[in-house]
């Protein structure tokens, strides 16, 4: 067979092309937000161990509040700049680029160190050296001799070396520092408190013990101490409330399938195409999807409940919005990861464009969508389990009667038990069922 | 008589990385020949074919074909030249979960009833035409299972019975036998070649190996880095030619 050859190819492709320009800025973009985000972590530190009085979180450093913000964002600038001269920063190496020479090696310090001086005067530089000596070319490039390639145009060239241990690279200590400041303040932000959790165990013991001595009193018989406006009797045991539950997430789920099944086309890259019209629709659906899903079940159900009065339909329509958002969401990414081959065959035998998603994309979607459909049913029964909370009807409703009774009702403590015995129960089967159909299907 | 397809200034770039994958190509296919494409891999024979169906925008250039301007089609008329011209694929294009007679009766879809086709349902004639071109491509005993249980070669016929649905004047085939052995190659091959002489469609086919083009072409075209570097019979091309085409580190292997 013949041998694939090495060519670089293109139309235009001067070292300078936004193709090779995009990802150094993005890269730099990316260090400096790293360094800003260091900064604030040991800001915020400061902030909390020692300094409280000359330094506030928003790294002020007890000078006015601009300067302060200044003086953050020139030294975060500086040491991106010092990551990018001196080392293989985190930035460099996501967006595939690499510093060299003019003969693809490594640089000395030496170059390195004129390359960070000069680039402060990127801008001047640049003007003068093109106008002055016809010299083309990023000024702090031009004077270290030095170069940000690509990896991929100069992957031949370059001579291979034995790769450090990664903690003693650049790259390696930075997400090691980033790592570690995240935890660190993540500890303090979330206000972790061993010495409450084991210290004050005792105090809900009382709650454990009633709760695993659960009373099934009302599981048939209504709670006729719970008054719910124009209720059936049966919509007064925990039975009646586990079933509204129930089907509650089931209408949710299937109509609320029926309705992304079609959207998920209309959110997918592949299927739009690239013209205006498709980008416009392709946006507005998933801008659709990402708002609509972003505000949780429990906040629909609140609207929905002054909507459409409290009970079980303004549940339903909640669990419904958030399960089209988020399953329309899920779908749309199955239909942009499948092959397009067939798309192409399709396409290429004369059949239009909606007969090419029928024949092509829909085949290969159908065993996904019924595994997320199933996933999402799982979410839906045990959110409606709760969303009575904000009026959303369903087996909630009990376990916030009983909860918001404990001193008026003696035993509320072992209804909640059996509430919460009868959910764990129900959501647990269904779990089971739709796992072992999602095992059979895909 | 006129020329099937005249291929004239054919150019295309690729947006993304400013590729030059097509530089000005021209050639014309007569009816009833067979004509290979070969080049290195990276050459344009990909993008060469699928700019003649528009499954790719080219750049510039116009492409004739039966008379009919393909660059300026409108979708509907691109949807009736893309009936006459038939594509098969390296890696088949298959629709993996479907039936074989899925697969193959989709190569109606061009002339179905739409109507019809949205219910998923196909005329008596088409669905023995799809089993008459499964019989003819020797697997008339796989119509109903699913594609992704058929070997390699079995996936290619299908792909070949889909094609003849179209009763294409023109088939294009983009490295039919690259994801095949030998022997299935050879068998596969023979089926295009059927169609070339028995139903006289003119045949496009880019092969990876220059044996093969040899042995079924009636006219070869080579590309190199999107443009044509040779254009004649296969016997024209002698050991000056092949390092032309291929490279100076190339050698030519036989395949049988
Ligand atoms: N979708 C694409 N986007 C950008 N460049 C592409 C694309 N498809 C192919 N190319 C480039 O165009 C050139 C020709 O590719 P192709 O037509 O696939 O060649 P062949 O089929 O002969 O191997 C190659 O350099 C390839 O990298
Ligand atoms: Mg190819």
């Amino acid at each position: 067979m013949a041998k694939r050859q090495k060519k670089s190819r293109s139309v235009k492709d001067p070292l300078y092309s936004p193709r090779r320009i995009r990802p150094r800025i993005s890269a730099l973009l990316v260090d400096w937000m790293s360094w800003g985000y260091i900064a604030y972590c040991v800001v915020y530190l400061l902030n909390n161990y020692w300094y409280h009085r000359y330094v506030n979180y928003y790294g002020t450093l007890s000078l006015p509040d601009t300067w302060g913000w200044l003086v953050v964002i020139i030294a975060t600038l500086e040491l991106a700049a010092i990551s990018h001269a001196f080392g293989h920063s985190i930035g460099l190496s996501l967006f595939g680029l690499r510093l060299l020479d003019e003969e693809y090696r490594p640089p000395r310090f030496k170059q390195r160190l004129i390359r960070f001086l000069w680039w402060h005067l990127l801008p001047v530089g640049t003007i003068v050296g093109f106008v002055l000596k016809r010299q083309p070319g990023l000024f702090h490039d031009t004077r270290s001799k030095t170069r940000m390639y690509l990896i991929a145009d100069v992957k031949d060239q370059i001579p291979a070396t034995k790769p450090r241990k990664w903690y003693l690279t650049h790259r390696g200590a930075m997400i090691l520092a980033l790592i570690t400041a995240t935890f660190w303040v993540g500890w303090l932000v979330t206000e972790i408190n061993l010495g409450a959790f084991f210290g004050r165990m005792g105090r809900s013991a009382y709650i454990w013990k009633d709760l695993v001595t659960p009373s099934f009193a009302h599981f048939i018989v209504p709670e006729t101490k719970m008054t719910v406006i124009g209720a059936a009797p049966i919509e007064l045991t925990i039975l009646g409330g586990i079933i509204e539950s129930v089907f509650m997430a089931l209408l949710a789920t299937v109509i609320g399938a029926f309705f992304a099944f079609p959207l998920s086309f209309f959110g997918a890259r592949n299927i739009m195409g690239f013209s205006p019209l498709g980008w416009t629709i392709y946006g507005v659906t998933r801008g659709f999807f990402n708002i609509f899903r972003s505000i949780e079940s429990i906040l629909w159900a609140i609207i929905f409940a002054i909507w459409v009065g409290h009970g079980p339909f303004a549940g339903a329509l909640a669990l419904t919005i958030h399960t089209v958002a988020a399953l329309g969401k899920l779908y749309s990414e199955q239909v942009e990861g499948i092959d397009p081959g067939p798309l192409e065959a399709i396409a290429a035998t004369g059949a239009r464009r909606w007969q090419v998603i029928l024949y092509g994309v829909v085949p290969q979607i159908i065993p996904s969508y019924l595994a997320f459909t199933l996933y999402r049913w799982d979410i839906n029964v045990r959110m409606s389990t709760i969303i009575a909370i904000v009026g959303g009807g369903g087996i909630g409703r009990f376990l916030f009667f009983y909860k918001n009774s404990v001193g008026v009702i003696p035993d509320s403590w072992n209804q909640v038990g059996a509430v919460v015995i009868t959910i764990v129960a129900v959501v647990w089967s269904l779990d089971y069922i739709s796992g072992r159909i999602r095992e059979k299907i895909t | 008589m006129e020329p099937l397809l005249v291929v004239e200034h054919l150019t295309k770039i690729y947006q993304r990385g400013e590729i030059l994958a097509l530089d000005d190509v021209s050639f014309t296919v007569n009816r009833g020949e067979f004509l290979v494409l070969i080049g290195l891999s990276g050459s344009g024979k990909s993008t060469l074919l699928r700019c003649i169906n528009r499954l790719i925008e080219p750049t510039s250039g116009r492409i004739i074909f039966d008379g009919i301007d393909v660059t300026k089609a409108s979708p509907r008329e691109l949807r009736l030249i893309r009936r006459r011209m038939a594509m098969i694929f390296q890696n088949f294009n298959l629709v993996r979960r479907s039936l074989v007679m899925t697969n193959v009766l989709a190569g109606r879809l061009g002339y179905a009833n739409p109507w019809l086709s949205a219910l998923q349902k196909f005329p008596r004639s088409d669905i023995e035409m799809a089993m008459a071109n499964l019989k003819r491509v020797g697997i008339p005993e796989q119509a109903y299972k699913r594609a992704d249980e058929l070997s390699g070669g079995q996936q290619q016929r299908v792909g070949i019975a889909r094609a003849l649905m179209q009763k294409p004047d023109l088939l294009m085939a983009d490295e039919p036998v690259s994801a095949l052995d030998p022997a299935t190659s050879n068998s596969v091959m023979q089926y295009i070649e059927l169609m070339n002489k028995e139903d006289g469609v003119t045949v496009i086919t880019s092969l990876h190996f220059l044996s093969l083009a040899r042995r079924y072409g009636t006219r070869i075209l080579a590309l190199k880095d999107g443009k044509i570097v040779f254009e004649g019979l296969p016997a024209e091309i002698d050991e000056a030619k092949f390092k032309e085409i291929y490279g100076e580190e190339a050698e030519e292997v036989e395949i049988r």
